[in-house]
Formats: C-alpha cells, sequence, structure tokens
C-alpha cells in the first residue's frame, strides 16, 4: 500500500488511520505507551520504597510546595487539552488552527520545564541535592524522567509544527502529529500521579 | 489487516465534525478532580488513611477520563491499546505492592 | 506509477549494513547471534577446564569472576535473544502472508542498537577487566564500593543499550502480527510459532522496561553517585533484585516460549499431522507468558520476604507446570500415531521433549521454598537453569535453524553431519548437567572457583568438563556443516521437506525481496497443508499481480547506533564531550529520519528478479 495514495485527492476524515503505515504507527505507539506505562510504573515503585530514607537532607514535607505544584500541573493539564484541539483541527482539515494550537502546547511545555528547573534549582540551595540521600536520588530520577519526557516532546511538537508548515497536513504527516498528541496526553497523565504520589502525598507524610 | 480495514469503515462512517463541547467538559471535570485533592491535603490534619484513599481515587479517576476522552480509548477500534495499557498496569500494581511490603523488613 | 522513485540499490558491504529486508536482517541477527554463542560457549569452556579438578589455578580468581559473568550475560542476551530474533524475522513475515514487517527501519535500528550494544559489552574485556558481579549484577557486590573496576559500568551501559534493540525488535512484532496478517490469517489460524513469537514480543514489551530502569539506576548510583542501592545512603539492595527479576523471570519466557513454537511446528511437520489440541496450546502460551509476570520472587526466596510472600510465590511458580504440561502431552499427542521422519530438526525436537521435562521437575522442586532453602545457590540450580535454557530453548533453536535454513539461505544443511552434531551436543549435554544436580545436592555452591579435594566433587566434575569438551566438539561439526552446506548450489525447493504446512512453504527458497508476489488468501489453520489436501500445490492469491511498493534501505539506523556506543562510552569515562557528541549524532539521525520522507520504490514481481538474499 503506497504512503501517498491519498495525497493528490481530498483527505480523509481520520488522515492518521488512512494508510496501513499511518495504523501501524498509531497501534506500536499504543504499544509503546504500555512499556513506557511500566517503565514509569518502576520508576514509581523505586520511589516508594526509598521516600522515606531521607537521612539528614530535608523531608518532603519541608520542600514541597504546594501552590507551585498546582501551577505545573494546571499548565499540563491545559497543555494536554490544546493538544486535543489540535488534534481536532486535524481532523477537521484546519492546518493552520491545528498548528496555532500545538504552538500553544508547546510554549505551555516550556512554561512547564521551567518551572520544574526553578524547582529543582530552589531545591539543591535548601540541601536536597541528587546524591544527598536514596530519597532525593529517586525523586530526581523519577521526576526528572518526566522532564525529560517533556523536553522530548516539545523538540518533538516543534519539528512537526515546521514540518507541516512546510509541506501541508498528509497522510504522511498526519500519523505523526496524530502520534505527538498521544504522547503529549500519556505525558499529563504520568503527571497526575506524579503530583498524588510524589507531592500531595509527601505533604501528607 | 482486513478487519483493521473494515474497522477504518466504520470509524468513517461514524465519525461526525465532533466539537469541543466534551473536551473542554473532560478538562473542568480535572482541573475538579485536581482540586479536591489538592484542598485535601491543604486541609489537612484529617486521617491519613482517608486522604491517600481520596488522592489515589481522584487521580485514577482523572486519568480514566483523560484517557477515555482525549486519547480516545472509549471509541472504536481501541481493543489492543486497551489490552497493552491494561496489562502495563496489571504490572504496575504489582510492582507497587513489591515497593510497599517485600523491600524493607516489616 | 506516478511516483516511480530512483532509489540507489546499494551492494556487497554497503547492502548489509543499509537493509531494511526482514530476511537479510533476520541472516545478520543469526551471525551476530551465533558469534556471540560461540564466544560464551568459549568462556564455558574455560570455566570447565577451570574447575576440571580440585584446586585447580587454571585461571586467577577474578577472570573466573569475570568469565562467570560474561558467559550468563553473552548466553541470554547477546546470542540466545538474537537467534531467537533471526528465526523471527526470517520466519515471521512468510507464516502471515506478508510482504515486510510493519517497521523495515525500526528492524534495522533494532539490530544494529542490539549489535553495538553487544560489543560494546565485549570491549571491556580489553579495557581493563569485563563485569565481575554474576550475570544478575546483584547489589552491594556490583556497586562502586565491591565493583571498582569499569566492568559493571560496560553491563550496565552495554545492556541498556542492546535492551533498547530488542525493545524496538518486540514492538515491531507486535504491530507485525496484529496489523500485517493475510486475508483470512486470524488470530485462531496461526501457527504456532508465530503465536509464540506474538507472545513474546509482548512479554518484551512489558519486561524490558523494568530493566532498563533498574540498569539507570545501577548506573547512575555507579556513575554518579547516587543512593539507590547504597545502603548507607539510605538505599536498599533488595530493592535491585526484585526490579532484576521483575525483568529477568519474563524473560526467561521470553527465552522459551518461541523454542515452544519451534518444536511444536517441527513435530506437527515431520509427524505429517496437525498440531494437537492447537487451541489449548494458544491458550497454554497466553497463561504462562501471563504468570510469567508474577513469579519472580521464587529467585528471592532466602532474601527473607516473609511466609506470605513466599507462599504466595511459590503457588503462582507451581501453577505454571499446568500449561506446560498442557504442551508436553500435546507434542507427545502429535507423534501419536504419526509418521515420523527423523530428519536432524526433528531428532533436536524430540529430544528437546524429555529434557526439558527433566528442567520443569527440578523447577517445580526448586519453588517449593522451604526446599529452596536447601537448593539455593547450589549447584542444582545450575543444572536447572542449564536444563530449561540449554535443553529447552538451545535444542528448539537448532531444530528451527535446521528447518528453516533453507528458507533463509536455498540450501539444505548437511543431514549427515547434523547427526553427529546432534548426538555429540546432546549426549555433552547430558553429561555435563546431569551430575550437577548431584553436586548440587551433595553441597556444592554454584559460581565458585576452586573446591577442596576429599568432598567426593571431584569425579563428577570431571564427568561435567569432559561433557563441555563433547558439546563443543558438537558445535565445531556444526560450523563445519555450515561452511560445506555454503559451498553447494543453491537448490532447494520452495518445499524442501515435503510436508510443508504453513504458508513459507509456499514461496521459493530463498524468497524474493517482497516475499510474495501475491498476497496468498488463508482458508484455515496449516493454511499450505489444506490446500495440498484438497490436491492443489500453490495458494490461492487474494490480490492481481501488480507493482509492489517497497521501503528504501538507509544507513541511518547503523549511525544511530554507532551515535549511542560513542556516547556509552563517553558517560562511561566521564567525558562529557564524547558523551554528548554521540548523542547528537543519534538524535541528529532520528531528526533526519523525521524530515525526510522515504517514498521507497516499486518491484514489478512480473519482471525476471534474481532471487532474494545471497548467503
Amino acid at each position: 500500500m503506497s504512503a501517498h495514495s491519498h495525497v493528490d485527492g481530498q483527505l480523509p476524515h481520520e488522515p492518521e488511520k488512512a494508510t496501513l503505515e499511518g495504523r501501524n504507527k498509531v497501534l506500536a505507539f499504543w504499544l509503546f505507551l504500555g512499556g513506557e506505562t511500566v517503565l514509569f510504573g518502576t520508576l514509581f515503585s523505586a520511589f516508594l520504597a526509598l521516600r522515606h530514607q531521607v537521612l539528614d537532607g530535608p523531608t518532603e514535607q519541608e520542600l514541597f510546595s504546594l501552590p507551585l505544584v498546582a501551577a505545573a500541573t494546571f499548565i499540563l493539564l491545559t497543555s494536554s487539552l490544546t493538544s486535543v484541539f489540535a488534534i481536532q483541527a486535524m481532523h477537521a482539515n484546519r492546518v493552520k488552527s491545528m498548528i496555532n494550537w500545538l504552538i500553544i502546547t508547546v510554549i505551555l511545555g516550556l512554561g512547564f520545564l521551567g518551572l520544574e528547573i526553578y524547582e529543582f534549582y530552589h531545591y539543591v540551595q535548601e540541601g536536597h541535592g541528587f546524591t544527598t540521600s536514596a530519597f532525593s536520588s529517586a525523586f530526581y530520577t523519577l521526576v526528572g524522567f518526566h522532564g525529560a519526557h517533556v523536553a522530548f516532546g516539545v523538540v518533538w511538537i516543534s519539528i512537526l509544527i515546521a514540518q507541516v508548515s512546510k509541506r501541508g497536513l498528509n497522510v504522511v504527516t498526519a500519523p505523526k502529529v496524530y502520534v505527538a498528541g498521544m504522547y503529549w496526553h500519556f505525558i499529563d497523565v504520568v503527571w497526575v500521579f506524579i503530583f498524588t504520589v510524589v507531592y500531595l502525598m509527601g505533604k501528607v507524610g | 489487516m482486513a478487519d483493521q480495514q473494515s474497522t477504518a469503515q466504520n470509524q468513517g462512517r461514524r465519525h461526525k465534525a465532533e466539537g469541543p463541547k466534551k473536551h473542554i467538559i473532560a478538562f473542568i471535570f480535572s482541573i475538579l478532580l485536581t482540586v479536591v485533592a489538592f484542598s485535601a491535603v491543604a486541609a489537612g490534619e484529617v486521617n491519613e488513611t482517608f486522604i491517600y484513599l481520596i488522592l489515589i481515587g481522584m487521580a485514577i479517576l482523572q486519568v480514566f477520563i483523560q484517557m477515555a476522552f482525549w486519547m480516545h480509548m472509549k471509541d472504536r477500534g481501541h481493543l489492543y491499546p486497551i489490552i497493552g495499557i491494561l496489562f502495563g498496569v496489571v504490572i504496575v500494581i504489582t510492582c507497587v505492592i513489591m515497593a510497599q511490603y517485600w523491600v524493607w523488613w516489616s | 506509477m506516478a511516483h516511480a522513485h530512483a532509489v540507489k540499490r546499494h551492494t556487497g558491504l554497503m547492502d548489509w549494513l543499509t537493509t531494511v529486508d526482514h530476511k537479510k536482517i533476520g541472516i545478520l541477527y543469526l551471525f551476530a547471534g551465533f558469534f556471540f554463542f560461540l564466544v560464551g560457549g568459549l568462556e564455558a569452556i574455560l570455566i570447565r577446564v577451570q574447575l576440571w579438578m580440585p584446586m585447580n589455578d587454571f585461571v586467577s580468581a577474578d577472570t573466573f569472576n569475570q568469565l562467570l559473568t560474561m558467559h550468563g550475560t553473552t548466553m541470554i542476551f547477546l546470542a540466545a535473544m538474537p537467534m531467537i530474533f533471526a528465526l523471527m524475522n526470517a520466519v515471521i513475515p512468510l507464516q502471515i502472508g506478508a510482504r515486510d514487517v510493519a517497521f523495515p527501519f525500526l528492524n534495522s535500528l533494532g539490530f544494529w542498537t542490539f549489535f553495538f550494544g553487544a560489543v560494546l559489552l565485549n570491549v571491556s574485556w580489553f579495557a581493563g577487566g569485563a563485569p565481575n558481579a554474576g550475570w544478575t549484577s546483584y547489589v552491594p557486590l556490583a556497586s562502586p564500593v565491591y565493583s571498582s573496576t569499569h566492568g559493571v559500568d560496560y553491563y550496565v551501559i552495554g545492556l541498556q543499550i542492546a535492551g533498547l534493540g530488542t525493545l524496538i525488535g518486540g514492538i515491531n512484532f507486535l504491530a507485525t502480527i496484529i496489523n500485517m496478517r493475510a486475508p483470512g490469517m486470524s488470530f485462531m489460524r496461526m501457527p504456532m510459532f508465530t503465536w509464540a513469537a506474538f507472545i513474546t514480543s509482548a512479554l518484551i514489551l512489558f519486561a524490558f522496561p523494568a530493566l532498563t530502569v533498574g540498569l539507570v539506576a545501577l548506573m547512575f548510583d555507579r556513575l554518579f553517585d547516587a543512593n539507590f542501592f547504597d545502603t548507607s545512603q539510605g538505599g536498599n539492595a533488595v530493592l535491585w533484585e526484585h526490579i532484576f527479576w521483575i525483568f529477568g523471570h519474563p524473560e526467561v519466557y521470553i527465552l522459551i516460549l518461541p523454542a515452544f513454537g519451534i518444536i511444536s511446528e517441527v513435530i506437527s511437520t515431520f509427524s505429517r499431522k496437525r498440531l494437537f489440541g492447537y487451541s489449548s496450546m494458544v491458550f497454554a502460551t497466553v497463561l504462562i507468558g501471563f504468570l510469567g509476570f508474577m513469579v519472580w520472587a521464587h529467585h528471592m526466596f532466602t532474601t527473607g520476604l516473609g511466609p506470605v510472600a513466599n507462599a504466595l510465590f511459590s503457588i503462582a511458580t507451581m501453577l505454571i507446570a499446568v500449561p506446560t504440561g498442557i504442551k508436553i502431552f500435546n507434542w507427545l499427542f502429535t507423534m501419536w500415531g504419526g509418521s515420523i521422519k527423523f530428519t536432524t530438526a526433528n531428532l533436536f525436537a524430540v529430544g528437546f521433549v524429555p529434557t526439558f521435562v527433566m528442567g520443569g521437575v527440578t523447577g517445580v522442586m526448586l519453588a517449593a521454598a522451604p526446599a529452596d532453602f536447601q537448593y539455593h545457590d547450589s549447584y542444582f540450580v545450575v543444572a536447572h537453569f542449564h536444563y530449561v535454557i540449554v535443553g529447552g530453548l538451545v535444542l528448539g533453536l537448532f531444530s528451527g535453524l535446521f528447518y528453516w535454513w533453507p528458507k533463509m539461505f536455498g540450501r539444505v544443511l548437511n543431514e549427515t553431519l547434523g547427526k553427529w552434531f546432534f548426538w555429540l551436543f546432546f549426549i555433552g549435554f547430558h553429561l555435563t548437567f546431569f551430575v550437577q544436580h548431584f553436586l548440587g545436592l551433595m553441597g556444592m555452591p554454584r559460581r565458585v572457583w576452586q573446591y577442596l579435594d576429599g568432598l567426593g566433587f571431584n569425579e563428577m566434575n570431571l564427568v561435567s568438563s569432559v561433557g563441555a569438551m563433547l558439546m563443543g566438539l558438537g558445535t565445531v561439526v556444526f560450523i563445519i556443516n555450515m561452511i560445506v552446506t555454503g559451498l553447494k548450489p543453491r537448490d532447494a525447493a520452495n518445499d524442501p521437506w515435503e510436508d510443508g504446512r504453513t504458508l513459507e512453504w509456499t514461496i521459493p527458497s530463498p524468497p524474493p525481496e517482497y516475499n510474495f508476489a501475491q498476497t496468498p488468501l488463508v482458508r484455515g489453520y496449516d493454511a499450505f497443508w489444506k490446500e495440498k489436501m484438497e490436491g492443489k500445490n500453490a495458494m490461492t492469491p487474494a490480490e492481481p499481480l501488480g507493482p509492489i511498493h517497497m521501503p528504501s534501505p538507509s544507513i541511518l539506523p547503523f549511525l544511530m547506533s554507532v551515535g549511542l556506543f560513542i556516547a556509552g562510552f563517553g558517560f562511561m569515562y566521564h567525558n562529557y564531550y564524547i558523551g554528548i557528541g554521540g548523542l547528537v549524532l543519534t538524535f541528529g539521525c532520528m531528526f533526519l529520519r523525521s524530515v525526510i520522507d522515504d517514498h521507497g520504490f516499486h518491484i514489478d514481481p512480473e519482471e525476471p528478479q534474481d532471487k532474494g538474499v545471497k548467503a
């Protein structure tokens, strides 16, 4: 099946699933997310096992500030919504609007990263470094893995924005955008568990 | 391959230009659940186990809503994604049990 | 066609570096895997030479630790896994009637990341010492305090890279089997090997991320002074064991399930009978795959998890004997009343059944937690896992290699040499490992460099070492067989065993680049056999003859893996410029892959084509 069979004609309703290549990509990305679930699950377990091992470093209650986490959560949730709008625009074949929503998503992602960097910097100032205790190593690894995923997503979606604005939406680019959208939602889902398990439960004790 | 094609056709037939409404509702729900979780912690001084249960409940509910609506898992043709994610979740649950009960002396 | 892009076709070495053809990638996996099989085998023979008499000092204690660690690591990750992927690549697309895997580019990337991870791991021999903390790399032995050379760094980084390749391969095969089946090839009509590959790929998908996390944590501990497993900083050593075995136990099912699939195909073909109890076989495979995730802590009975955990994991482990037993009886009933041909492939398959049962029985013995306190860390365990891995997986692999060799290379392996190989290897195997059960019961601990005279260990260790030599001799016969066969003309028929039952035997050996000129229509289980029984000698096509779209070859997977290899070195020696340079190469290639569209090219199957892959 050719990747280009629909290029010249009207774009189909769900262009990400119009070709076998597109369907393969979406399916494989779902499976990949299943693997990512286990990856983050294992990181969470390591964190849960080690979260009380603070030694001389600051405890979770001393460290975490809820307003900061709430702001980061709000930003990431909103960016998930804007990426939904981007996919909706794609399904309606409104390329311009799709690109705009994607740009907003990227900006919100950058905002989230900025907050996280500020947060980490702040923690290190308070004596909570990567090597302070088992708790600090597990904390930075878990939250840092998520942050690295956000950073990768920001770069990825930016490249896709450039690609789509240059080449337009077709059955080759549509699956890429759709899959990047799934990735972004998944990052958001992981964050829901991070703010619950790491920050809120940490605050409770 | 054959069943995939028919799935794609079904989706095409079923598909109408969907509005942003249900996604905004999902967003509002997400925000509400988050607010409940945060304020449960901010209120503090209640039973710890109770707060834990609330937190976990809110998180699972929120993730369920987001996956169903934003990641389209409620739509047709998502059998393999559901199997994949669910099996991942089963393994994560065993990992969490491990971390809680079988790492330190109790 | 409107878009007949001219694609440069490479020849020679460049062809192999850039290929995205699953058949050629299968051959690459085979030769890389077999090379590391020889390396691991050599390490095993050196271990047996060291242990052939008491208080021997053929190698030093530290070298022995390195040999032992690298033997296990090499055999599991660098020999067994790639040889499984070799057969999966060579056979799965053909068995489901597909032209290629779902992601030819990723297939190539999977191979090259595995290959460079494997090379990185083995470079350690020449860079101040190989890993020496056992293939399980338990902390604190693997922590910087007790393992101060770079050996374990090579282990964490090399396996990380190789594991990435395996994960990519697993996702690729899942998508291939779900999406690329020919019309009529429903799940319950899939050949057993395809089913086994499907479940194995699922296990890879869910088990390898856990290994990734474990290796990352150990890497952070070793390179960046993190405290995951450092008890003096609040870390926990048992946590490593859990994470390792949450990956590690599914890993042994990742290894054995493909062998089950191969045995099912071979026994059915050479008994000229339908596989007995096909649906129960499928059910058993799925059940083993699921239970495989729920038993990891039986490796840790002696860590003190408490009676509740030990009882749970004991019962779960014993449960696995049920689906495995179903399989054993199905193979026996398939042979029952069949007209059995004892080709080399079938000899390996028939030899597999009792050997694997013995490994299974000791497995159930070990599953009993109180008894395990006696067996733990003794040679009994060594005997057990060699019975399931060598007696199970390796016999299965050789069976599959003899069976599918004509399809991969167009030449049938020499049967006389093949039978010599089987008997030498089979007898050598039992000599080596049968006595080790008793060594273990008498109290010889595993992983020891020397043992004292007068403990009653001498004779059995000598027998064991002689057996290892016989296995080595058998492998040499196999190498001679490969060379002798490779020199003969490429003349294998489409269906060289004449009793082929599945789709791969309907097309030339080796198949053309596009596999099927016309996608076949599958009308039942054992698709080809069904047509044969109705007096036809070919499948009914499901589509008209037409130009076939093929993906273009690409050097990017190779370069991406080179980038990871360089980055691994850089970070290991804390040279961050080199480390980041390597990552830039990898991500740069990823960027190129994203922005440059692969238009592929078209092949017209009516044109005379030269016959597919070269041997």
